[in-house]
């Protein structure tokens, strides 16, 4: 069932004075359903912070329907919205802490907020820093921390009122890559041991392939592409998804990386894309075997999404013209081959 | 010296003066002040609260009164005074005057010091399901209220300085003294020990507004 839906949604904001209306949100129809971990990539500009903070009516649309765990969320009061957002939590790219307050009333403050009363409070704030791992430093304030520290203050914050949805408005894009790798295996287990469901923006293609199971490429606040993560990666349809996926994944060489290729091995040089389900490598290397072509690897890899493997692996080949042809048409009837001209 | 040690008990009375009319208009423009940094901070346009038409209004009449020289305008709010204290004279009327000279000057630090609270964390309590007024007083003054003491320290300082005009309308003080004693009576010694008291009073004030200040900063 969708958690999230919205249909054609559009956000426009008046321009300078005299000059056209800026559209942030051109369009948008997005589902996302309970229990996703939903990643939404683009580059800056794209329009995807806009676009989380329509969830949570930070912003309001300017047309379309947002409706969020069955409940239409653009006619409602300021009132409402606020008890709505009691059950959408939200962690961000700058923490966002209160340095005013301790690590333990930063925890609570939404708890507060919803009016819950001081036992329960105080029982729920230690649960959380137990959770996040932050037991010991309740006492401080957020600017005796470390990023990764601050970020996971920021997610026991969000999670206290236990809310259905997360959102991650690119909550890791400001920590080193060990600290992300943490965070993200937080958000990870947030995801698993408490069901919740995540909307997380990013940039970086490594945050969607360690943690995302649906994806959505966003570009001048359009969704360009949608769908699994694995079926994205493997075969994004869009030039922009492209881009991106190539940041993570070695794909087919460019005319650029494949001057270099050339100039260093000879032979015929042919990209064979394995998809999980695919024939297997082991296969196709026979087939050339067997075939007597010689053949080297020079470009590519095996990626895993979620337990599935996919990946473009470009050989050299070497052998008579025809026993290549011939090896090349027998692999290409199970799995796809593009031969670099 | 000696005529200093005369005037004993009169330097005692205009040290209390000082401390009387300091006292009361920090109090009376330090919590108007506060009020209208607030409502200026607030309405401004992508604020808790934006309001066009009540932002410009304060801003227009903060701009219009803040550059009057304190000495015309005490002259020049003397009826306005008479209507609502009952009297254009005397320490009391200074207080009028300075009170509302000051709570227009301490609205533009109040306003300044709010924000500096960054937009995200408000953005974070607002995501809270945290209304407006929750956000202001839970938030926006907690994270601004180191710079915000500092502000009020530097305030007190300046109401300092603008009480020695008190003689100019009949009231006394430790500014009054030392022209009345000192100055015209070609008495330096009795001008500098009113010099002293005051210098050691702002100095009593900086140190505790740094080290309140400090102490809510964690620094």
């Amino acid at each position: 069932m969708a958690l999230v839906e919205l249909r054609n949604v559009s956000k426009t904001y008046p321009g300078p004075a005299g000059s056209s209306p800026v559209v942030a949100i051109d369009d948008v129809t997005l589902e996302v359903d309970a229990g996703d971990v939903y990643g939404i990539i683009g580059y800056s500009g794209a329009g995807k912070s806009t676009l989380v903070r329509l969830v949570n009516a930070l912003e309001p649309a300017t047309s379309g329907s947002i409706e969020v765990d069955g409940r239409e969320i653009t006619v409602m009061s300021e009132r409402e919205l606020r008890r709505m957002r009691l059950g959408i939590g939200m962690i961000f790219q700058q923490f966002n802490l209160f340095n005013s307050k301790t690590v333990r009333a930063n925890v609570a403050y939404p708890l507060t907020v919803a009016g819950r009363p001081k036992a329960e409070i105080g029982a729920r704030v230690d649960e959380l820093l137990d959770f996040v791992g932050l037991a010991d430093k309740a006492r401080n304030h957020p600017d005796q921390l470390s990023g990764g520290q601050k970020q996971r203050v920021g997610i026991a914050r969000a999670l206290a009122t236990s809310p259905q949805l997360l959102l991650a408005d690119e909550a890791t894009s400001a920590l080193d890559p060990e600290t992300t790798h943490e965070v993200l295996e937080l958000l990870k287990r947030v995801n698993r041991e408490f069901g919740v469901t995540i909307i997380v923006i990013t940039h970086e293609m490594d945050v969607i392939q360690s943690i995302a199971t649906k994806v959505a490429v966003m570009d001048r606040g359009r969704v360009i592409e949608r769908g699994d993560v694995f079926d994205v990666f493997s075969d994004p349809q869009n030039p922009s998804s492209q881009r991106f996926v190539a940041t993570v994944v070695k794909g087919i060489p460019s005319p650029v990386e494949l001057a270099v290729l050339r100039e260093r091995h000879e032979g015929r040089i042919a990209t064979i894309s394995f998809r999980d389900g695919d024939s297997s490598q082991a296969s196709v290397f026979l087939e050339l075997a067997n075939a007597g072509v010689e053949f080297e690897l020079v470009y590519g890899g095996i990626n895993d999404i979620q337990g599935r493997a996919f990946g473009h692996l470009t050989l050299a080949l070497r052998g008579p013209d025809a026993a290549i042809d011939a090896a090349l048409a027998r692999i290409a009837a199970r799995v796809d081959v593009t031969e670099a001209r | 010296m000696d005529r200093l040690l005369e005037l004993g008990s009169e330097f005692w009375v205009a040290s209390a003066e000082t401390l009387y009319m300091v006292a009361l208009t920090l109090l009376f423009g330090g919590v108007a002040g506060l009020l209208i940094g607030i409502g200026l901070s607030t309405t401004r346009p992508g604020s808790l609260l934006s309001n066009r038409v009540v932002f410009n209004v304060l801003n227009v009449v903060i701009n219009f009164f803040r550059p009057i020289p304190f000495i015309i305008f005490i002259a020049a709010v003397q009826p306005l005074s008479r209507l609502v204290i009952g009297t254009g004279i005397g320490n009391n009327a200074l207080i009028f005057a300075l009170s509302l000279a000051a709570s227009f000057a301490i609205a533009r630090i109040v306003e300044q010091n709010l924000l500096t609270v960054s937009p995200g964390v408000i953005e974070a309590a607002k995501s809270m399901g945290a209304g407006p007024l929750r956000i202001l007083r839970t938030v926006v003054i907690p994270e601004a209220l180191g710079p915000l003491i500092l502000g009020y320290t530097f305030v007190l300082v300046a109401i300092v300085d603008m009480t020695a005009v008190a003689g100019f309308i009949g009231g006394g003080g430790l500014g009054n003294f030392a022209l009345v004693y000192g100055y015209r009576q070609f008495e330096p010694a009795v001008t500098w020990a009113a010099v002293l008291l005051i210098v050691v009073f702002v100095q009593v004030v900086q140190f505790l507004g740094n080290w309140l200040a400090r102490k809510v900063l964690r620094r």
